[in-house]
């Protein structure tokens, strides 16, 4: 009872967090339905004359429908083998040990501090002696590995103690029985994260897709609606539906994994 | 061990190759009936003209069957990117457009083909000379806009101002802007951004030089450039909003404009269509100068890859989306920029429009232009630290002269 005070003002707090989280999509989404709106300085939260024109419109201007495919099968695909590859060089760099283990896992984590614009020009180069420019898997290729999953999941597999692996070891168990049936379960939190960064990461990617892809009908999502953007001017409206749509997926996943991953990003001293 | 000879031939005939261009029609193409596809990767039309480049595309190759045109459209601000990197790779499309402002890097770069045999009388000369380089015609002007002086005529009706004219100076525009200001309701006379492009042209227009004959360094730190900062920074707050009261957010200004809180704006003609109707009675004029005119223009235009395996077929598409009449009927139509060609009458049913009524004051700008002054690779910096130093001097936080000394030494830097 004495603590009553304090959760009020902590929940005030959070409550007031929380708020300004929220207020740049509201704020995307007040846009979207205000006709002809500009990202002026003090933005009007009630709009005047309330529309969904710009949807319309946004519907009209892009093959939608296929833009969205494009974003979500390549997110999918990134995800799906970012897991398997990231899952499968966390197992080795946890439990076999080998000479120079931890330097190699080192260079792994010095690729995290390359930034990808560093990075456009070599690899667009190698994409095009491979003849994969304006290809799908040109988009993919960059993404099927990631230093940040590795590190992740490596965190995670250590904190598995290793008697679980002893006692499998004893019943017969060999690395890939150990991994699959022991370890990988119980790094669920780990995995579910991944999923999530993995996807995001995907799903927001710009500047690759941007620089590989050619043909319209295969851009995805963000290249697509930076297309809506005059040299001059830009229609804010029709930008800003296209925002609050792309949000949506990110946001269904995110509730579907949320548990996961505070677990799973809490249990890695990761902030 | 005798293959080291051999290695270095082929290195040398490579080399050779490479030098000129040779093995892949650098020369015209070989006949007229030959089927080839040609890139052209754009800006321009991104954001909503899409469907009126695919016009223009369409009567091209219909007056050209053996020729089809394969177009991709980046977004302006990521197109430099793009291009960079596909300029690195060696992927560039055969035709691509340009800014003015980029022109001297792709020309240094050998990025760019100089054009042969084009027919210039098809063009407006001024736009047509600023893509020239060394005598020689490196890219070809497919549209333009400028700035010009947006006014609302009922805020000055009710402040018994006379209505801006060409003969306007910086002195007529101070005092209209003083009547017109009226910080109880709201009310701003003036406003122009404190920024790079304003200055440069501001200081054209107080008769001074951005950079010196030369081009290797800044002429700016002048009494003239002083003039010209102190002109534009002084605004700021007396009679028009200042950064803290939203100055310089997008939309910012034409909103102001819109809600009929503002009585004179600089900017460009592409604000133009989104006034329609708002506020009720609007116009146009040429900027006001000081001892000179002079307005800001901005073009685009179409360059040929040096790379590019039909050059001859890339430069009959530049030649025809920058001076086809099919290309200027399109633009005009659609309000698509403006065409920069030497015709005028297309722009009959443009100048027929109404609002803005004066629609003269667009083509009677283009008589005095102030050009974007152009450094080469260094632009962005130097746009940066000029928009820095004014906002210094536009915050009181340091005197033009100091501001503009410490701008132009960093730009002489860049120079060097």
């Amino acid at each position: 009872m004495r603590k009553h005070p304090r959760l009020i003002a902590l929940n005030v707090l959070v409550v007031a967090g929380a708020a300004v989280m929220v207020f740049p999509f509201l704020w995307a989404f007040v846009t979207s339905i205000s006709p002809g709106a500009g990202l002026s300085a003090t933005p009007q939260l009630i709009p005047e004359n309330p529309s969904l024109s710009a949807y319309a419109e946004l519907l009209q201007r892009l093959p939608f429908v296929q833009i969205v495919l494009n974003s979500l099968i390549l997110a999918i695909l990134t995800t799906v083998f970012q897991l398997a590859t990231s899952s499968l060089a966390a197992y080795v760099f946890s439990r076999m040990p080998f000479k120079g283990r931890n330097a190699v896992f080192a260079v792994y984590l010095a690729t995290m501090m390359v930034p990808l614009q560093v990075l456009v020009v070599p690899l667009f180069v190698e994409m095009k002696s491979l003849g994969l420019i304006d290809t799908y898997l040109g988009v993919l290729l960059p993404g099927v590995a990631s230093a940040f999953g590795v590190f992740l999941l490596r965190q995670a597999m250590n904190s598995v103690p290793t008697d679980l692996d002893q006692a499998a070891t004893l019943d017969g168990a060999g690395h890939f029985r150990i991994f699959g049936l022991i370890i990988l379960p119980l790094v669920r939190p780990a995995l579910a994260t991944l999923t999530v960064f993995a996807f995001l990461n995907s799903w927001n990617s710009f500047l690759w897709p941007l620089i590989i892809l050619r043909t319209p009908a295969m851009k995805t999502l963000p290249v697509a609606l930076a297309a809506l953007q005059g040299q001059y001017t830009t229609q804010w409206d029709i930008v800003m539906a296209g925002s609050v749509v792309s949000v949506l997926p990110m946001l269904a996943l995110y509730i579907f994994t949320q548990k996961y991953i505070i677990q799973g990003v809490a249990g890695t001293g990761l902030k | 061990m005798n293959k080291k000879p051999l290695a270095a031939l082929g290195l040398a005939l490579a080399a050779i190759l490479a030098t000129t261009g040779c093995g892949s029609g650098g020369s015209p193409a070989a006949s007229s009936n030959e089927k080839v596809t040609i890139k052209y990767s754009n800006f321009t039309s991104n954001g909503g003209n899409e469907k009126n480049l695919a016009t223009i595309v369409q009567a091209f190759e219909k007056a050209n069957p053996n020729i089809t045109v394969q177009v991709t459209t980046l977004p302006y601000k990521d197109y430099a990117t793009a291009l960079q990197t596909d300029l690195a790779a060696g992927t560039q499309a055969d035709t691509f457009d340009i800014e003015y402002a980029n022109l001297r890097s792709y020309v240094s770069n050998g990025a760019v083909a100089p054009l042969e045999g084009v027919d210039g009388s098809k063009y407006k000369q001024s736009l047509l000379q600023s893509y020239q380089s060394d005598g020689k015609q490196y890219a070809l002007p497919s549209s333009f806009s400028d700035v010009v002086l947006y006014y609302n005529k009922a805020l000055f009706d009710a402040a018994k101002v006379a209505y801006p004219t060409s003969s306007w100076t910086w002195a007529d525009e101070t005092a209209a802007a003083k009547k017109i200001t009226d910080s109880a309701a709201g009310v701003f006379g003036d406003f122009q951004n404190v920024s790079f492009y304003e200055f440069y042209k501001a200081l054209a227009q107080t008769g001074g030089k951005f950079l010196n004959d030369d081009g290797k360094s800044v002429g700016f730190n002048s009494p003239q450039g002083i003039k010209a900062a102190e002109w534009l920074a002084g605004k700021s707050g007396t009679t028009m909003p200042t950064p803290a009261q939203g100055a310089g957010t997008p939309d910012f200004d034409t909103k102001l404009f819109k809600d009929g809180k503002l009585g004179m704006l600089h900017s460009g003609i592409w604000v133009a269509s989104s006034f329609a109707d708002s506020p009720k009675n609007w116009d146009i004029a040429v900027e006001p100068g000081d001892t000179q005119k002079a307005s800001a223009e901005f073009s685009n235009a179409i360059a040929v890859a040096a790379n590019s395996k039909n050059k001859a077929a890339a430069q009959k598409w530049a030649e025809y989306m920058t001076s086809s009449d099919v290309m200027a009927q399109t633009r005009i139509s659609a309000g698509w920029e403006l065409p920069a060609t030497s015709d005028d009458s297309f722009l009959k049913p443009y100048l027929a429009k109404d609002k803005p009524a004066n629609r003269k004051a667009i083509f009677d700008a283009l008589d005095h232009v102030a050009l974007t002054p152009v450094i080469g690779d260094n632009q962005q910096k130097m746009v940066d630290i000029i928009t820095n130093a004014l906002g210094e001097i536009e915050a009181k936080r340091s005197t033009a002269a100091d501001a503009l000394k410490g701008a132009s030494d960093q730009i002489n830097a860049l120079l060097k």
